[in-house]
């Protein structure tokens, strides 16, 4: 999947763009880090690429088509989407995995089973947390990758993720940091990154951007 | 039945005049709304009796027809006054749902059910009809209020699952379920204390116009069931409208 915005702003109500001529191409299986301190839009920007939201102007294409021509809940299943504040619904672990395939867009797809989602719940170093527990009182960090593996079940193309380990230890961060660069490199899933944070990674970001509210985006060299 | 003269109606005053002097002695200042309640009261009773006498004398199936739209017209006026959330507009969808589920009952309570020949009679299909409009307004009130404010505090979880591919029925369909439920309770509720708690107005007045208390209790069944119905079809007509408009095509909030 291919995603390019083009000169695309966002402004609330007649008040200073947000996102001012954003010009970005995220080509199949690329890592892009977009960095930026808070209120930067950065979550504005993921919103617009899932069309939980539209520009205020300019144009989004997907494969070369415009995103708006594409059947939005199908899109949505195609680029998930990881929310900065993770949202448990009440209920067990296992509960929240089972939403993504409670929708009639995914009708035709089985939830996985338990061992698949202990085996994931490993990866991401949920050792700790079993499928039964109540996930509304699970810890920020860990509902943090609850929520990121229970996007990962859609099987998305594209992964944006809002600030997934900001409420990590340094050693956890950069585990889960290295669980999504192996996804991206394994699976071919092209992901988006946001955050305030200084990520410091030893592997290929093939790109990173600075984005600065109302400024638009300045890529800031390739990391190798 | 006893007739009230001019005379006793105005004896009747010194009720308020008990109430808005105990007012002013206890410094409630209520005294101003009772003497301008009272007012109203009287002008827009002697009013609409004058309207019915008119409409009960025409006996026109469209004059019967229109003044119901047009009751029901400030009901959905009502509405819109108290629900707090203005940046969706709810008069139209509010009002053309309950004229369609409350013509629908009404028609067929009338005519199926106490098998009123003509249907229309204004002296049955008025009063029927006032009853469903003032009692399923609340409900939809309520229902409406309820839907806002879970929409406004649940919207981490409504985008959650829209993220994860739900349409935006999916989505809300819990919390459509209880906004109907919320509206609904208070009618459901008078099912169940009817008769035990206290005696419902139109039987009383039944009652007091010379009716045999059983006969009263046969309208009243009716009366109740009509009034479930009513609002049930009502409330549920109007919330799925509405709940469309806090959405775009694209399965986005609005709100």
């Amino acid at each position: 999947m291919k995603i390019e915005l083009r000169d695309v702003s966002l402004s609330y109500d007649g008040h200073e763009p947000l996102l001012r001529s954003i010009a970005l191409v995220v080509e199949s299986g690329e890592f892009v880090l977009i960095e930026g301190p808070s209120g930067s839009g950065k979550s504005s920007l993921l919103r617009l690429l899932n069309r939980l939201q539209e520009p205020t102007s300019g144009e989004i294409l997907l494969d070369e088509t415009p995103i708006v021509s594409h059947d939005v809940t199908a899109l949505r299943r195609r680029i998930g989407y990881v929310q900065q504040t993770p949202v448990m619904l009440r209920g067990s672990v296992a509960e929240n995995f089972q939403l993504p395939f409670r929708f009639s867009s995914a009708r035709d797809r089985a939830a996985p089973n338990s061992d698949r989602l202990r085996e994931l719940m490993d990866d991401f170093l949920l050792q700790d947390v079993q499928l039964t527990d109540e996930a509304t009182r699970l810890s920020v960090g860990q509902k943090q990758r609850v929520a990121l593996i229970r996007t990962l079940l859609t099987a998305p193309e594209l992964l944006l993720c809002d600030e997934p380990t900001s409420a990590l230890d340094a050693q956890s961060r950069e585990i889960v940091q290295s669980s999504l660069e192996r996804l991206n490199i394994e699976d071919r899933m092209s992901v988006i990154q946001v955050t305030h944070l200084e990520v410091s990674s030893k592997r290929a970001h093939p790109r990173r951007y600075r984005l600065t509210r109302g400024d638009g985006l300045q890529e800031t060299g390739a990391s190798t | 039945m006893i007739e009230i003269t001019p005379l006793q109606l105005v004896l009747c005053l010194i009720f308020v005049l008990v109430a808005a002097t105990a007012s002013l002695v206890l410094r409630l200042r209520l005294e101003r709304d009772l003497v301008w309640g009272s007012v109203r009261t009287f002008a827009q009773l002697f009013l609409v009796g004058y309207v019915l006498q008119f409409v009960f004398r025409v006996n026109n199936p469209f004059l019967v027809l229109a003044l119901y739209v047009w009751m029901i017209f400030w009901a959905a006026h009502t509405i819109r006054g108290r629900v707090q959330e203005k940046t969706i507009s709810i008069f139209t969808p509010t009002f053309v749902s309950m004229v369609i589920s409350y013509m629908t009952v009404l028609i067929f309570v009338t005519s199926a059910i106490v098998q009123v020949k003509p249907w229309y009679t204004p002296q049955y299909f008025i009063p029927l009809g006032g009853m469903i409009v003032g009692n399923s307004m609340n409900a939809i009130a309520i229902a409406l209020e309820r839907m806002f404010s879970d929409l406004r505090k649940q919207r981490e979880q409504i985008e959650l699952a829209l993220c994860l591919g739900a349409t935006y029925q999916e989505a809300t369909h819990a919390l459509l379920r209880d906004s109907i439920k919320a509206g609904m309770i208070p009618s459901i509720n008078a099912l169940m204390t009817v008769g035990l708690v206290s005696l419902p107005g139109m039987m009383t007045g039944q009652i007091l116009a010379g009716l045999d208390p059983t006969s009263a209790v046969r309208y009243q069944i009716v009366i109740m069931l009509m009034l479930v119905a009513s609002t049930a079809i009502g409330s549920t007509i109007v919330v799925h409208i509405v709940r469309r408009s806090c959405f775009t095509k694209a399965h986005q909030m609005v709100l």
